[in-house]
This record gives C-alpha cells, sequence and structure tokens, in this order.
C-alpha cells in the first residue's frame, strides 16, 4: 500500500521545462483531441464510475462492520431474551452507522452471515466494475492520445521537409530531432499516463473527502489532518530530487563524452602510451557522477518512506481518536463514531498515499507535456521561406538555359553573398565555377534548384523565373551530386533508386553500370541487395560518389550541379569517377564547382568568383593566358595537382587497417 | 543471496555473470551490511504496525463491552460476564484499562512509523549507494580496459558498441544488484514474516486466502514475462521511425534536391504508424493484464474479509484482528508483485553482466611480456626480418616476408595501392598489432621484449585523419608529455607552422578544442598534430604525408614542418606527394603484403616496372597535358 515505486525515480529524473502561454497550447491540443471527443467523454465516465467503485468499497466494508458484524458482536452477552435491560439491536441502531435498518433486525448469525455474503458480492462487483472501467479508460485514452501523438508527429515531419534549407543551415539538426524525439516522447507520457492518473488521483482525493466530511466533519479533519505534511513532504522532496538529478544529467553527460572520446581516440592515446593519465581522468569524472547520483537519491530515498510513516501516522490517528470516541459514548463533536465508520475511514487514508505521490510527480511531467507542445507547434508554425506562389505552375519540360540576371543574394539580412552575378549557359553546357572559399561558389549552386530565393535579380530556366513555377516540378528536373554523398540505411539498390523511385531493377542497375559502381557493388556481399549503414558506414569517400552519380544518372535530369569532393580518394576510383561524369554530363547542362583540374579543362566556361562577384570568366586557356586573379588561384589551387603526386596510396590515412589488405 | 536457492520456476540460480557482479559489492561491505540491516529493521518496524492497529481497535471492542456489561445491573452482569467468559474483575481492568491500552498503542505506532520510516529511508539510501558504487567500479574497471585493448580487439569493436556496454548495460547491472536484489529479499522477507505471523495468528482465515498466492505470483511473473519483449518491440519500432527522421534532417538537401517530399513523407508516416499500432497493441494487453493482477489482489481480500466476518460473527474473531488481517494482505501481495518484475528483470541483467565480464575478460593481444625491459633511448636503426602478419589468427596474410632495415635518420617512403599493406607496416612498428612471423628490431632490440610504454614514447606518429580530444589546443599539444612547459610548446607550435594560427584566436593557446575538433580546420588540426609530435622529440617517425585541402601557402608551411619533423629521425613515411618520393632514403613498393620493389627513386625508376607504373599514372598523367599547356 505504501511503494513508492520505482516510476518514481524516473519521473523526476526526466528533464522538465515550464510552457509559456499555456492556455494557447491547450487549445491547440484541443483541435487535435477534437476527433475523439466521444472516446475522451467515454474516459471521463470509465473514469467517474471507477472512482466511484474505488470510495464505495471502504464505505460498504463499514456497513458491513456495522450491520451486521457489530451487532452479532454484541449480541454475544445481550442476545437472546433472557437478559432483559439489555439495549435491544434496534435500540443498537440509533449508535451505529447501519444505513441498513433491517439489518439490525436480524437475530440469527446465519441470517447474518447470508446478509455480510451478499454485501461482499457487491464488494467484489465493485472491484469488478473497477478493474473494467481502469482497463477501459487506460486503453481508450491511448487510444486517443497515441493517434493525435501520430498525427503531430506526421505534421511536424512533414514540415520539417517543407522548411526551405537555409532553416536547417541555421538549426542544428540534433535540435529539430528533439522536437519530434523527446518533445513528442514526453507528450506521450503524458497523454498515456500522467494525465488519467492526475485527473483521477484528483477526483479520489476530493470524493473521499467529500465521503468524509459528510459522514463526520470532526473526526474527517482528524484522519485528513497529516494531509497537508504529505503535500508538503511531496513537494519539498520532489523539487530537491529535481533540481539534483538536474545535476547528474551534467554528470553523467560528461561521464559519456569522455568514454566516447576515448573509445574513439583509443589509438591516439595508445600511440602517446597516454593510458594511465585518460583512466585517471575517468576515474574523477565517474566518481563526480557517482557523487552527484548519491546525493540526488538522498532525497527520492526519503520521499517515499516520509510518505508511508505519515501513512502509519493517519492510520493511528482514525483508530485511536475514533476508538477514544466509541469508548466515550460515541460522540465525538455532535457525530456518532462507530466501528464501521473507523473501518471505513481506515480505508480511506490508506487511498490518500499514492495519488499525491502521483500527482506531485505527474504535475511536471503534465507541465514538460504541454512546453513540448509549444516547441512542436512552434516549429509547426515556422514560415517555410521558400514556397510556391499561389498561381505556380509546373515548369515545362528543361530544354536547359539558365540565365541569372543581376543576382543578389543573401543568408543573413545585409550581408550579401552574391552582389550581381549574371551568367548565361546554353544547353548542354557545362560550366565550371571556381574561386577561393567562402566566395559564393555554392551559393550560386544552391539558387539554381531554388534551395535559397535571390534578394534580388532573377534566375531564369528556358526564360522561366523559377519562382513561378512549382519547387517539386523545377527540382525533378535538376540533379544534384554533393560533395558529401548522403546515403540512406537502406540497399545498395534502393539508395540509387532514390533518383527515381519507379525505376526498375533493370535501369537502376543500368544506372550504376553508368556511373562505373557495379564493379565495386557486385563485389559488396549481398552485391545490389547490401544494406549500407548508417550514412553509408563501410563505403569509402569514392564508392559514396559513384553512387551519388548513378543517382543522378538514374534521375536523368537536364541540368546537373555538380560539387567535386576535394577530399583525395586513391587513384583507380578517381579515374572511375572521372569516367562516370564523363558519361553523366554529356548533353546536359552542368554547373560545376571545380576542384579538379581536368573538370575545369574541359568547361565551356570558366566562372571565377571572388567575394560574390565573378571577376574573370572564358575558358581555360584564355583565363589562364590573362595572368589575372584566375592565374593566381590556379596556380595555388590546382597547381599542385601536377607538382604532387595524384592522390593515391590508401588515401584514407587512418591507422585503422583495412583487413581486405 | 536468497534468490540462490531459487524461488522462480526456470531460474534456479543466479546466473554466473550476476553472480560475480555481486562479488564487487564484497569492496563495500559496510555499506551493504547497512543496507540490509536496515532492510529487516524496516521491514520488522512495518510488520509491527497492523498488529498495534489490532490492539487498538481490541482495547476499544473489549473497553466498550466491559463497559456495557458493567453498566448492566448487578444481578445479571455475572451472567453476561460468563457468557463472554470473562470475569468481572477482568472486564473491569478492560474498561479502566482501554484508554490506557489504546494511548500506548497509538504512541508505539508513532514510533515504529518513525523507526520504519528511519530505516526504510537508510536502506534505499543505502542501497543506492552500493548501486551507485558498483557501477563506478565497473565503468571504471571497464574505462580501463578499454583503454588497454589492443587495436586488434578495437578493430572488431565499433565505438558504439563498447560504449552500450559502459552505459546501458553497466546500468541495467547496477539496477538489477543495487535495487533489484534489494527489494527481491526485502519482498521475501515480508513474505515470509507476513505470511508466519498470519499462520501463527489465525491458520484458518489465512488458508482462505491461501490459494491465490501462488495464482498472483504467476501472475505477475506472465506479467513481468510478456511485457519486457513487448517494450522492447516499441523500443524497435521508435528507433526505426527515428532514424528515418534523423535521415530526413540529415540529408535535407538530398532530399529536396530529387523532390522526394511525399515518398518519404509517407515512409515516415507508416513507421509511425506502426509504431502506434504496436503502442496499442501493448495498451490493450496491459489494459487486461494490468488490472487483472489487481482484481486477483482484490478477490483475496473479499475471501478473506468474508472468512474474517464469518467467524466473527460466529465470534472466534475478533474485530481487531480481522482489520490487522486486511491490512497483512495487502503486505503478501505488494512483495509478490515486486518478485515478479525483478524475476522478469533477472534475465536481461545477466545478459547485461555477462557482455560486460566480456570485456573485462577479453585478452590484451598485445601486451608487456613478463621481464620486458624498458626500450634504452635508441639511435634509430630498425629492421624488419621477414615479418608476416595477418589480423584475428586466420585469414589471408597481409604482410609476408617483409624485410628491410632503415639505419637511423633516413627515410623510408611507403608505396603500393590500397590495402598492399602500407598501413600494416607503420602499425607494427609501435607494436600496434604484433607480427605474427619473424620479428622487428630497434637497435636490436626485438620491439616484443620491451615495454610497450618506453616504446612507444620514443615514436611520434602524424595521420592525415587527425583525432583531437576536448581540451585547450595547448593540452592537445602537450598530449604525449603532459609535463611539457609553455616554452616548449610554443617552440613546438611554432616549428609546426601552428603559432600564428593559434594566436589568432582569442584565447590563444587556451582556446577550447570543440567536440570533433570542430572549431579548427583540416589543415589546422593536421599542425597540431605536428607540433604534437615534435614535442616529444621521437628517434622514429611515422607519418602520412597528404595533406587536406588547404590553400598554396598553408601546404608550403605545411610541408616545410614536416621536413623539419623529419630531419634527423628515422621516418616512415606513406607516401602521397612525389617530392617525398624523390627525397627518400629507400622506396619500399608494396604489392599485397610483399616488397615488390626496394631502392631509390632513379634505380627504381628503372628497375621496378610497378614502381614505373605507379609514378606515371599517379603523377604524370595528370599533369602532363597540363605541362604541355603551360609550355604553349
Amino acid at each position: 500500500m505504501f511503494a513508492g515505486g520505482p516510476h518514481l525515480r524516473g519521473a523526476l529524473e526526466r528533464e522538465t521545462s515550464r510552457p509559456k502561454s499555456v492556455g494557447a497550447t491547450l487549445a491547440r491540443f484541443g483541435t487535435y483531441f477534437k476527433p475523439y471527443w466521444p472516446q475522451l467523454l467515454l474516459v471521463v465516465a470509465f473514469m467517474l464510475a471507477g472512482t466511484w467503485a474505488q470510495v464505495t468499497t471502504p464505505d460498504l466494508i463499514g456497513q458491513i462492520v456495522d450491520c451486521y458484524l457489530t451487532p452479532a458482536v454484541t449480541s454475544q452477552f445481550s442476545g437472546g431474551p433472557s437478559l432483559p435491560g439489555l439495549p435491544s439491536s434496534a435500540e443498537a441502531t440509533q449508535t451505529s452507522n447501519c444505513r441498513f435498518p433491517e439489518a439490525l433486525q436480524l437475530t440469527t448469525n446465519a441470517e447474518r452471515m447470508a446478509g455480510m455474503g451478499r454485501m461482499i458480492l457487491l464488494v467484489v462487483g465493485l472491484y469488478v466494475l473497477g478493474a473494467i472501467t481502469g482497463g477501459l479508460q487506460f486503453y481508450l485514452m491511448t487510444h486517443s492520445g497515441q493517434h493525435v501523438l501520430k498525427r503531430l508527429r506526421v505534421a511536424v515531419f512533414d514540415h520539417i521537409l517543407r522548411l526551405s534549407i537555409g532553416y536547417h543551415v541555421e538549426h542544428e539538426a540534433g535540435d529539430t530531432m528533439s522536437r519530434i524525439t523527446n518533445d513528442a516522447d514526453t507528450i506521450q507520457q503524458a497523454v498515456s499516463f500522467a494525465l488519467v492518473q492526475v485527473l483521477s488521483g484528483g477526483l479520489l482525493i476530493v470524493w473521499i473527502a467529500y465521503n468524509m466530511f459528510t459522514r463526520s466533519v470532526p473526526y474527517a479533519l482528524v484522519a485528513m489532518s497529516v494531509l497537508p505534511l504529505m503535500v508538503l513532504a511531496t513537494t519539498y522532496f520532489s523539487n530537491q530530487a529535481r533540481r539534483a538529478f538536474r545535476r547528474t544529467r551534467k554528470s553523467i553527460g560528461s561521464v559519456n563524452a569522455d568514454l566516447q572520446e576515448s573509445i574513439a581516440g583509443v589509438r591516439e592515446v595508445q600511440a602517446f602510451s597516454r593510458e594511465a593519465e585518460h583512466i585517471e581522468a575517468f576515474r574523477e569524472v565517474n566518481a563526480a557522477n557517482r557523487d552527484a547520483n548519491i546525493r540526488a537519491v538522498a532525497y527520492t530515498s526519503a520521499l517515499a518512506p516520509t510518505l508511508e510513516a505519515f501513512g502509519y501516522v493517519a492510520l493511528m490517528l482514525v483508530t485511536a481518536v475514533g476508538g477514544l470516541a466509541i469508548l466515550r459514548g460515541q460522540d465525538f463533536f455532535g457525530t456518532t463514531i462507530s466501528f464501521g465508520l473507523m473501518v471505513t475511514f481506515l480505508g480511506y487514508v490508506q487511498r490518500f498515499n499514492q495519488p499525491i505521490q502521483q500527482i506531485s510527480v505527474m504535475w511536471t511531467n503534465i507541465q514538460s507535456a504541454i512546453a513540448g507542445g509549444e516547441r512542436i507547434f512552434g516549429l509547426i508554425d515556422t514560415v517555410p521561406d521558400i514556397q510556391d506562389q499561389p498561381h505556380a505552375f509546373p515548369m515545362p519540360p528543361i530544354r536547359g538555359a539558365v540565365e541569372f540576371k543581376d543576382v543578389w543574394a543573401e543568408y543573413k539580412p545585409g550581408e550579401p553573398v552574391l552582389k550581381g552575378v549574371s551568367l548565361s549557359a546554353e544547353p548542354g553546357q557545362m560550366i565550371a565555377i571556381a574561386g577561393p572559399t567562402g566566395a559564393g561558389k555554392t551559393t550560386i549552386a544552391n539558387l539554381i534548384p531554388r534551395f535559397y530565393d535571390v534578394s534580388r535579380g532573377q534566375v531564369l530556366i528556358d526564360g522561366h523565373d523559377i519562382r513561378e513555377v512549382t519547387s517539386a516540378s523545377l527540382r525533378g528536373q535538376i540533379g544534384m551530386v554533393l560533395q558529401d554523398t548522403f546515403l540512406f540505411n537502406d540497399t545498395i539498390l534502393e539508395n540509387i533508386r532514390f533518383g527515381r523511385p519507379g525505376a526498375t531493377d533493370d535501369e537502376v542497375i543500368a544506372a550504376a553500370r553508368l556511373a562505373r559502381a557495379d564493379s565495386f557493388i557486385e563485389r559488396m556481399p549481398e552485391s545490389f541487395k547490401t544494406v549500407l549503414g548508417e550514412r553509408g558506414a563501410g563505403l569509402s569517400q569514392g564508392q559514396r560518389q559513384l553512387l551519388s552519380i548513378a543517382r543522378a544518372a538514374l534521375a536523368d535530369p537536364r541540368i546537373l550541379i555538380l560539387d567535386e569532393a576535394t577530399s583525395s580518394v586513391d587513384t583507380r576510383t578517381e579515374r572511375l569517377i572521372q569516367a562516370a561524369l564523363e558519361k553523366l554530363l554529356a548533353g546536359r547542362t552542368s554547373f560545376v564547382i571545380a576542384h579538379r583540374l581536368s573538370t575545369i579543362r574541359h568547361a565551356d566556361q570558366v566562372l571565377v568568383i571572388d567575394e560574390g562577384k565573378i571577376v574573370e570568366r572564358g575558358k581555360h586557356e584564355e583565363l589562364l593566358a590573362q595572368g589575372g586573379f584566375y592565374h593566381d588561384l590556379y596556380m595555388s589551387q590546382f597547381r599542385r595537382q601536377e607538382s604532387s603526386l595524384a592522390p593515391g596510396g590508401d588515401g584514407r590515412g587512418t591507422m585503422e587497417p583495412s583487413p581486405a589488405g | 543471496m536468497t534468490l540462490r536457492r531459487g524461488n522462480a520456476p526456470g531460474h534456479p540460480r543466479i546466473p554466473g555473470g550476476l553472480a560475480r557482479a555481486i562479488r564487487y559489492l564484497g569492496r563495500y561491505r559496510r555499506i551493504a551490511l547497512a543496507a540490509y540491516g536496515a532492510l529487516f529493521l524496516a521491514t520488522g518496524a512495518q510488520l509491527m504496525v497492523p498488529q498495534l492497529v489490532q490492539n487498538i481497535i481490541d482495547a476499544v471492542t473489549r473497553g466498550l463491552i466491559a463497559t456495557r456489561v458493567l453498566e448492566l445491573p448487578a444481578s445479571i452482569q455475572a451472567l453476561a460476564a460468563e457468557r463472554l467468559g470473562l470475569s468481572l474483575d477482568g472486564l473491569t481492568a478492560d474498561r479502566n484499562g482501554a484508554e490506557s491500552a489504546l494511548l500506548w498503542a497509538g504512541i508505539l505506532i508513532v514510533v515504529f512509523a518513525i523507526l520504519r520510516g528511519l530505516f526504510a529511508f537508510s536502506q534505499a539510501y543505502m542501497g543506492e549507494r552500493l548501486s551507485q558504487s558498483l557501477a563506478f567500479d565497473l565503468r571504471n574497471d571497464l574505462f580501463a580496459k578499454i583503454q588497454r585493448l589492443s587495436f586488434s580487439y578495437h578493430d572488431r569493436n565499433r565505438t558504439g558498441q563498447l560504449m552500450v556496454r559502459a552505459t546501458d548495460d553497466v546500468e541495467k547491472v547496477r539496477l538489477f544488484i543495487g535495487q533489484g536484489l534489494l527489494m527481491a529479499v526485502q519482498a521475501l522477507v515480508l513474505l515470509t514474516g507476513t505470511l508466519t505471523l498470519l499462520l501463527f495468528t489465525n491458520a484458518r482465515l489465512m488458508l482462505v486466502a491461501l490459494p491465490i498466492l501462488p495464482a498472483a505470483l504467476a501472475l505477475f511473473i506472465v506479467f513481468g514475462r510478456v511485457a519486457q519483449p513487448l517494450f522492447e518491440k516499441v523500443q524497435r519500432f521508435l528507433s526505426s521511425m527515428n532514424t528515418i527522421l534523423q535521415e530526413n534532417v540529415a540529408g535535407i538537401k538530398v532530399v529536396k534536391a530529387f523532390s522526394r517530399e511525399a515518398e518519404q513523407s509517407s515512409r515516415f508516416s507508416e513507421a509511425a504508424d506502426r509504431l502506434m499500432q504496436q503502442q496499442l497493441f501493448v495498451a490493450r494487453i496491459f489494459s487486461f493484464l494490468f488490472p487483472f493482477v489487481f482484481l486477483v489482489a482484490n478477490l483475496g481480500q473479499a475471501l478473506v474479509l468474508n472468512a474474517g466476518g464469518r467467524q466473527i460473527i460466529q465470534g472466534t474473531l475478533t474485530l481487531g484482528e480481522w482489520q490487522k488481517f486486511s491490512l497483512y494482505l495487502v503486505y503478501v501481495f505488494i512483495p509478490m508483485g515486486m518478485l515478479g518484475m525483478i524475476i522478469s528483470q533477472m534475465s536481461q541483467a545477466a545478459a547485461s553482466a555477462r557482455r560486460v565480464f566480456e570485456i573485462l575478460d577479453a585478452k590484451i593481444d598485445v601486451g608487456n611480456r613478463p621481464g620486458a625491459i624498458a626500450l634504452p633511448p635508441i639511435r634509430g636503426r630498425l629492421r624488419f626480418e621477414n615479418v608476416g602478419f595477418r589480423y584475428f589468427d586466420s585469414g589471408e596474410a597481409v604482410l609476408s616476408q617483409v624485410d628491410f632495415e632503415a639505419l637511423p635518420d633516413q627515410t623510408v617512403a611507403l608505396l603500393g595501392a590500397t590495402g598492399s599493406g602500407k598501413s600494416s607496416i607503420i602499425s607494427l612498428i609501435p607494436r600496434f598489432y604484433d607480427a605474427t612471423e619473424g620479428r622487428i628490431l630497434i637497435d636490436g632490440h626485438d620491439v616484443r621484449d620491451v615495454t610497450l610504454e618506453s616504446l612507444r614514447s620514443q615514436i611520434g606518429i602524424v595521420l592525415q585523419d587527425t583525432t583531437l580530444f576536448s581540451g585547450t589546443i595547448r593540452e592537445n599539444i602537450a598530449f604525449g608529455r603532459p609535463e611539457a612547459t609553455q616554452e616548449e610548446i610554443v617552440a613546438a607550435a611554432r616549428a609546426a607552422a601552428a603559432h600564428e594560427f593559434i594566436l589568432s584566436f582569442p584565447d590563444g593557446y587556451e582556446t577550447p578544442v570543440s567536440e570533433r575538433g570542430s572549431t579548427l580546420s583540416g589543415g589546422q588540426k593536421q599542425r597540431v598534430a605536428i607540433a604534437r609530435a615534435l614535442l616529444m622529440d621521437p628517434r622514429i617517425l611515422i607519418l602520412d604525408d597528404s595533406t587536406s585541402s588547404v590553400d598554396l601557402a598553408t601546404e608550403a608551411e605545411i610541408q616545410e614542418a614536416l621536413r623539419r619533423l623529419m630531419r634527423g629521425r628515422t621516418s616512415f613515411v606513406i607516401a602521397q606527394r612525389i617530392s617525398t618520393v624523390l627525397n627518400a632514403d629507400q622506396i619500399l613498393v608494396l604489392d599485397r603484403g610483399r616488397i615488390a620493389a626496394h631502392g631509390r627513386h632513379a634505380d627504381l625508376l628503372e628497375s621496378s616496372e610497378i614502381y614505373a607504373g605507379i609514378y606515371s599514372s599517379q603523377l604524370l598523367d595528370d599533369a602532363k597535358p597540363e605541362l604541355a599547356s603551360m609550355e604553349a
């Protein structure tokens, strides 16, 4: 009856946060719950029925005592007609709280037993009712809660996909992630457990109090006198515990960070013989975590025993005060106390304990859920920067003419990254973009599929301003091969098919062949069916780029944007990539952020960007001959490809030897 | 402990891993004694309370009856007393003593409530201390072991896996040993205590409730068994949904570039739906099982209520005893719930313990041989004698018959395709692995005969993919020699061409290197790594001379720094650039684990076809047309 339960600590350990605008957020939740109002109504009905069953049980047991047991005990010495002068059972009614006068008229034990049996059957009925309503209430609440949660999750996910690249660059992936994972999790806890527990717990306390007060106000006051102390103790200990656990979250964070770093860097640690120092440093962090935890559990360990002790005191007060009153003529400040009432009250005070703990612990859980909801709604309310215009039309099949007209672009207001860029690419041309880091090369590439909007000027494809067409129709005809190839945790086949979901397996394999990726894929354990690890772990940089090329080849776009990898790959793969790209680029308008000499030599136009402006343009040889900015850039960026050995050997350069070698 | 005797079908003994974890508690004997001592006292105090409640109620009942009887006319008092089987003196004593008996019992309840509170607190607190101390020890041992396990072990095990062992598995063992075990003992003590008391006071009444007990215990166990896999499945669905989410957030650009939003959305929606369906399935089972378990417990109460009521009516049971019974019954069902939960946790905790000890028992492949000597300061003469090497004792040979000698201060360039064995050769020198055949001698000492510390402290390593640790730049440079002075650190940084960029940070040398070193660019990290190696002033140097994409000026500086670093040391370089090859004293051309050619650049160009091939394909191919255009 007085078990604190391990859930207590779990609830106190969790991160909590306070909502800012409770009303608005609740109203917003309300709209989500609206389709489920019949279920919620049932939940309330079951809650009322279940609580009624719970408060009625002690009352019935009290009635058993007053109507059948006490009379039986009294009749042991007063029963039968042979003792004149004794108060009869009927007279005793006045001093008992039995509400069934006919029961007091019974004279034989057999009749009493039968009557009591009937009442116990009622009690069993109440237990069954409590179990059924409890189960249904939990299920219905979970049912509607889970549906709402799913809708919320999908809504957030869809919105994340709608938000522009700009948003994602600005907000860390981890932060966005936690909106759906942590916040949704808190909300789930709240809707499936906390809400029902707080509401039914609160209802139970109020109902019990009401029942006690209607039976006897003074006796109720005695029974409930420890309640404020219980509330105080609970709030005090749980607040302290929460504060202490906040420290443990930090300390376990540093333990994990230390572990992570030292395990990941274990080769370095051993190479420099730093094991002993690292072990010692970890010991300290680890000890700090142990101590923080021990401090925190001092509070959680105190809570349950304190409440339990108060519970026993309440038990004692009810029996002792009630007993005294009974001994002194059953009158207690104007109300009659009987054994039955005492038993009823005993049953009631035992039921106080749990709801108090639950409410205090779960209440903050509900607060956190509201705060989580606030953050989720905040995300959903973020207006995407890039949206289709109301009258946007689908982009007709692209021929491939791209034009920038005096384009300005900025990521942060007032800090233009592109300052009046104008360019024109004929269908089928290859445009190389060169320039130092931060010059604006990537920005130009990002504007073509409308990842960002220009702040001034226009980007035209086949004469259409790209802001006037739908994003989907535009991007569907533009392919991208990015520097850091993103692969999904799926088979190679599906990863390539990502370029065009409708493609048949044969088409996927053909694209892989075109991208020269087939040879390494076929060497994988399960060939095209090999599942790639997280983010394509297990593949080399070069292999990942080949997959990316295959993906783009499958999409068969009219315009291709290519960000060449800067990091080195081994020579064989390098050649494969070159050959694959040549095939891929043929006949398409392409924009290449160039890092390779060969690319830049084959380009129809080389655009040299510096500080957001095109400073030079033309063919490679012409530009080199000019001896201007490009010449210098070439000397610093590309020249080394001839003065050094082209990337070769095992370019991964880690000490981790590949077991294959 | 007590569980060892086995109280759960199917779990006859505590599994080995757990027994071994329990032995860790021996280090904290006093805390353990305090926890278990408090447990007994707390349970004892708890068991007193229902008895005292009975005392009060009985005192009241007796007092009341006595009062009533003594109020009767004197003529029939005796008769009434006789019917009750009491003497008049006894009745008077009952009447007069009732109030003080009641008060005493009341006071005792308060005393026992306080004792119970204090001891229950001590039990919980000490138990927690015990469990935290256990986790502390396990984590320390794991960490120390992981730090010392050889490279071959780390090749087979991923960081993530080891992390899970040190976090989740340790936590599961902690919860079981620290809390679960204590709870189990408490449950057993409470259960046996209560059952004994009940049987002694009123065996007949106890027998009524007895049949419910095994049923309830079975239910609790079923409950635990059913719940665990269900929750695991929920967890699996949750993490697969989160994977989709994470992929889409991290790969948003790809998703948008290929306009795959609609498809990804339905993929996510499906995963969210699957999760929801599983949650609802769990809810369906729980909404039946949970209330059912409570119903069974309550039926026990109803049975006792009825049987007890009948006994009262027959005059064989007092009202107080009856109340005591219903209080004690709660003490029976709660521990059974606890036991059911703990038993279901036990197999999981055992699996966790086994995984933890698997690491602690892992063999360290490369360690100090007994009687290993400290390697004296070396001159830098290094010899591979017919070295062969394979990973994991099996599989293909990665190196075979590698035989060469490097003289002090020589530079040895290693050249070859991916997987030709270059990395393996350099990994054998500081004994990251041990050669499987042949031997490696430094100044005539077999590297396996000297202590790892003395060997590695004389070898410097700079690799392309540099790992820096969280801490300041200064600490990272001083990584191999924490006792180095500021002057030495600055000198090393200067020589590594790192001094200037370090000073350009507001905090200079005290700039914190954030997680994964993201405050520093690739080129900067590389220079910090060079400074780190320089500070160690090693006689033997191992490096990878490739530079990540940096501008020409920086590259020149790095090259210069590397040249300075190599000067006067025996160096092994995984060669990525032509200048290295041209300047090397020896070039080892590797092919499938064998030395295919060995010599200087000019000789090899003529004598080795492989070398000529690598040379022309990796260098000249790209540069030739370029040179032509330059000349034009």
